[in-house]
């Protein structure tokens, strides 16, 4: 072993090969029958947890979305105080605008993140 | 993901991963394909959360390498490693018997740290790139190409 290329060829050449055994599939096809039950109890339990974080995120982005609206396209006319609802919260969002984008904004790509990746029926190999 | 799916993925990959495994349990075949089943059957039970932000080769061998690693604590510390360098001494790597030619190799893997074993098995025997290793091994490339360049020092005193 001289040099970088003889071990590296050695390598190479010298890859180990694997005994063709029939049973292996058949073997890993029986055990996972015997685990349907735990992986059917996984599953449920993994959609019920992604479940809960699109409904957190989807009030996230209506919550984020109305109160946009508020900040951004109610009119307010500090000359006139109506005391209403819609006055009181476009003057307690007022200060928050840009931050209220950000996190709206997050909230959706990640819901987008989200759909994009459950909805992806191929499986690269 | 459905079983049968799952299987036909499973079909393509399972030499390359049992070789994986061969390589890293140094040559003992029974005790490769126990890991190699045990991790199918974890990644099936898991197949919900891969979500194919990888390759499924790369999330399975990841899977087979944690089995590894698992199963290696269990075990206690081998005790094989100066009968290993003993055989190395002896032989010559010019012998043409290929179960020879893998006893010497499975040796001299087996005095590679971990890290430096799965490295090598996975860039010289599975052709992975760095980034797929470090994917797999969950490090980064850095570290992968330090462990490369290490374990193939290493190999190259010990086959000298």
């Amino acid at each position: 072993m001289s040099n970088h290329k003889d071990i590296e060829s050695f390598l190479r050449e010298n890859r180990p090969q694997v005994d063709e055994n029939p049973l292996f599939i058949l073997e890993v096809q029986q055990k996972m029958e015997v685990v349907k039950g735990i992986k059917a109890e996984v599953d449920r339990q993994r959609n019920y947890g992604r479940m809960a974080i699109v409904i957190a995120l989807a009030l996230g982005v209506a919550a984020g979305g109305f109160l946009m609206c508020m900040a951004y396209l109610y009119p307010f006319d500090p000359q006139r105080l109506e005391d209403n609802i819609f006055t009181v919260v476009k003057m307690y969002v007022e200060p928050w605008k840009p931050y209220l984008f950000i996190l709206t904004s997050v909230c959706t790509i990640l819901l987008g993140l989200i759909f994009s990746r459950t909805n992806k029926g191929s499986v690269r190999l | 993901m459905s079983p049968e799916r799952f299987i036909d993925l499973v079909r393509a990959e399972q030499e390359s991963l049992r070789r994986f495994l061969l390589a890293l349990c140094d040559g003992n075949s029974a005790e490769a394909d126990d890991i190699a089943q045990d991790s199918l059957v974890r990644a099936y039970v898991s197949s919900g959360s891969f979500l194919g932000l990888s390759k499924f080769s790369t999330w399975l061998f990841r899977i087979a390498y944690n089995c590894y690693l698992d199963n290696k604590r269990k075990k206690r510390p081998d005790t094989i490693s100066a009968d290993s360098k003993q055989a190395l001494d002896i032989q010559s790597i010019d012998e043409t018997d290929s179960t020879f030619r893998y006893q010497r190799l499975y040796m001299a893997l087996e005095l590679l740290s971990e890290k430096e074993k799965a490295v090598i098995v996975l860039h010289y025997f599975e052709d992975r790139s760095i980034k797929e290793i470090a994917s797999i091994l969950q490090i980064p490339a850095g570290t992968v190409k330090y462990h490369l360049s290490i374990g193939r020092n290493h190999l190259k005193e010990i086959l000298k």
